[in-house]
């Protein structure tokens, strides 16, 4: 019974997705003009209020029409992904899956509202005290982990899945749900590489419909990045601060082109790993102390260092992990130890999507004499506040640098 | 807390927390030689669409929105906006009938809909509780609640 009902809902929705032009879009050239949107809203309004018989579109048809008008000056919309793959849409996207949950931040950032959202992965429900508008929301599972009766019971328009992490299980998903229901669309977006991090908001701004809300954030980020890196920009490679970054695993650290490299690189250190081909290379204490970091950054936050992020307001761990550091044996030799430049980040402002207040962070901690107006703390209530609209009180709750 | 002071607090939160009215049309009437002119303020209503119901004894003469974007049949007339904020129209008709017009309006960006002239939306479409705006009615309601409230507490 269930199997038919799926099938039958499969149905439906390859009937709605042979639908392939711009609604209400009358002459058939692919471009909704004005003309043909007026008409289009005439009838409609002719027949439900004015007592008219002519054909009128429906009103899910008029809606997206008036969608694809105001956003996408009447035409379809390509899109190109983070993987490279264009997709051509004609309709708005109303019912979105997520497996990402970097992306579903992103998404707020940007202002897509939560009721567009039907399905979410597992960790986003596991997090009420970021995520609290989505519980309740249907639970995908993980990448790794589907639940794939889940993922097509909630009809998505669109899933979104990592670019690069994971692929051969994103793959998977993909080919999976497409065997259900053809229709789906798939997006590959990451939202927390640097590099791709303005043009995946541009790009999902367009694709979402929320283009001004995607450039008052992507001006927001982009204050914090662009001050970082105007006053970084003078100081000669030579001399910029030698950084030992290690990860929540003692001694891994992050070889040249990894993220933790590109980010000691935005906030103007020097990686002394950097000439390490490996992407996170577990490297020799020894070599740490041979190569004498002026700072050391300790990430916290997964592996067996759970602890702070929104989640822990308690700071005793962070500074017990930076008592550790020196207290290793002979790293008091290393000048970051002597000076007391150990400094403690949780993952949540570094790793993912918030990475830009981790990088204000390490600018204000590698040079504090170029960045004494730099306020990491209040570009972080300013993001959570106004660009994921939450109700948290960070002089209350949470723990993300030590020290503070 | 005492329990008065509990309820100027409730209604307080329910200042702040009301939802903000984001599409509205407000509609003024001016009599007019033998007609009356009526001019619709949209606020917020990028595309969509309104249908203005014209009081019996008042006759459609023409209006300033363009012509392919303006249907009349009978007392019924229906306005396709597309980008307009104010549209004008005339009619021939009595002053007296200045109150009788209604009207009704919908958003087709986020499904809202409402009454020309009743300040907000009766139906808050899919997303209109979170999205940014500036209070409307419903804040201004809260604040008249307010001060009831604080009359009613000072005994008065």
């Amino acid at each position: 019974m269930t199997r038919r009902l799926l099938l039958l809902a499969c149905s439906l929705c390859l009937l709605a997705g042979m639908a392939q032009g711009v609604p209400c879009d009358r002459d058939g050239d692919d471009t909704l003009t004005a003309p043909e949107l007026a008409t289009a809203i005439l009838d409609s309004l002719d027949v439900r209020f004015m007592g008219g018989t002519a054909a009128a579109p429906s009103p899910v048809d008029l809606r997206d029409a008036a969608f694809v008008y105001e956003h996408w000056d009447g035409r379809a919309l390509k899109i190109t992904d983070t993987s490279g793959r264009a997709t051509t849409l004609t309709r708005p996207l109303r019912r979105i899956a997520l497996f990402n949950s970097d992306t579903l931040e992103m998404m707020r950032s940007i202002g897509v509202e939560p009721d567009r959202v039907v399905g979410v992965s597992k960790y986003t429900l596991e997090d009420p005290t970021y995520f609290p508008e989505y519980r309740g929301t249907a639970n995908l599972g993980s990448v790794w982990s589907p639940d794939y009766e889940q993922a097509a019971a909630v009809r998505p328009d669109a899933v979104f899945l990592y670019a690069t992490i994971s692929q051969s299980s994103c793959d998977e998903i993909e080919e999976t749900l497409l065997s259900i229901d053809p229709t789906i669309r798939f997006f590959r977006f990451d939202s927390y590489r640097p590099a791709v991090y303005a043009d995946e908001a541009r790009k999902m701004g367009a694709l979402l419909g929320t283009e001004e809300e995607t450039e008052r954030f992507l001006a927001f980020h982009g204050s914090v990045m662009n001050t970082v890196a105007g006053r970084i920009a003078s100081i000669p490679a030579d001399d910029r601060v030698p950084v030992y970054l290690e990860s929540w695993n003692d001694y891994k650290s992050a070889g040249k082109g990894s993220g933790y490299d590109e980010k000691i690189e935005l906030a103007g250190g020097r990686n002394i790993f950097a000439d390490t081909t490996v992407e996170y290379p577990v490297v020799d204490p020894e070599a740490v102390i041979s190569r004498n970091p002026d700072v050391i950054v300790k990430i916290v936050g997964a592996g067996e260092l759970v602890f702070g992020g929104y989640g822990g307001d308690d700071p005793a761990p962070f500074e017990e992990v930076c008592r550790t550091i020196e207290s290793r044996p002979v790293w008091d030799r290393i000048g970051a130890v002597r000076d007391g430049r150990v400094h403690v980040i949780h993952s949540d402002v570094i790793g993912g999507p918030e990475y830009f207040i981790g990088v204000a962070y390490m600018a204000k901690w590698f040079y504090p004499d170029l960045f004494p107006d730099l306020d990491p703390r209040a570009i972080h209530r300013q993001y959570l506040e106004e660009f994921q609209r939450l109700d948290y009180d960070l002089d209350k709750h949470g723990t993300f640098v030590y020290p503070a | 807390m005492l329990p008065k002071r509990a309820v100027l607090l409730c209604i307080l939160v329910f200042v702040l927390a009301a939802p903000a009215a984001a599409g509205s049309i407000e509609r003024i009437v001016t009599p007019s030689g033998n007609g009356l002119d009526i001019t619709l303020t949209l606020t917020d209503i990028p595309v969509g669409g309104i249908v203005e119901t014209l009081p019996d004894g008042c006759t459609w003469t023409e209006a300033d929105h363009p012509e392919n974007r303006t249907r009349v049949s009978g007392q019924q007339v229906a306005f396709a906006v597309i980008g307009e904020e104010t549209i004008r129209y005339r009619v021939q008709g009595p002053p007296d009938a200045a109150e009788a017009f209604a009207g009704t309006w919908e958003d087709l960006l986020t499904g809202e809909s409402g009454t020309v002239g009743a300040g907000e939306p009766r139906n808050p479409g899919p997303g209109a509780a979170t999205a940014p705006g500036t209070p409307g009615f419903g804040c201004a309601a809260a604040i008249v609640a307010l001060a009831a409230a604080y009359r009613w507490r000072c005994g008065r």
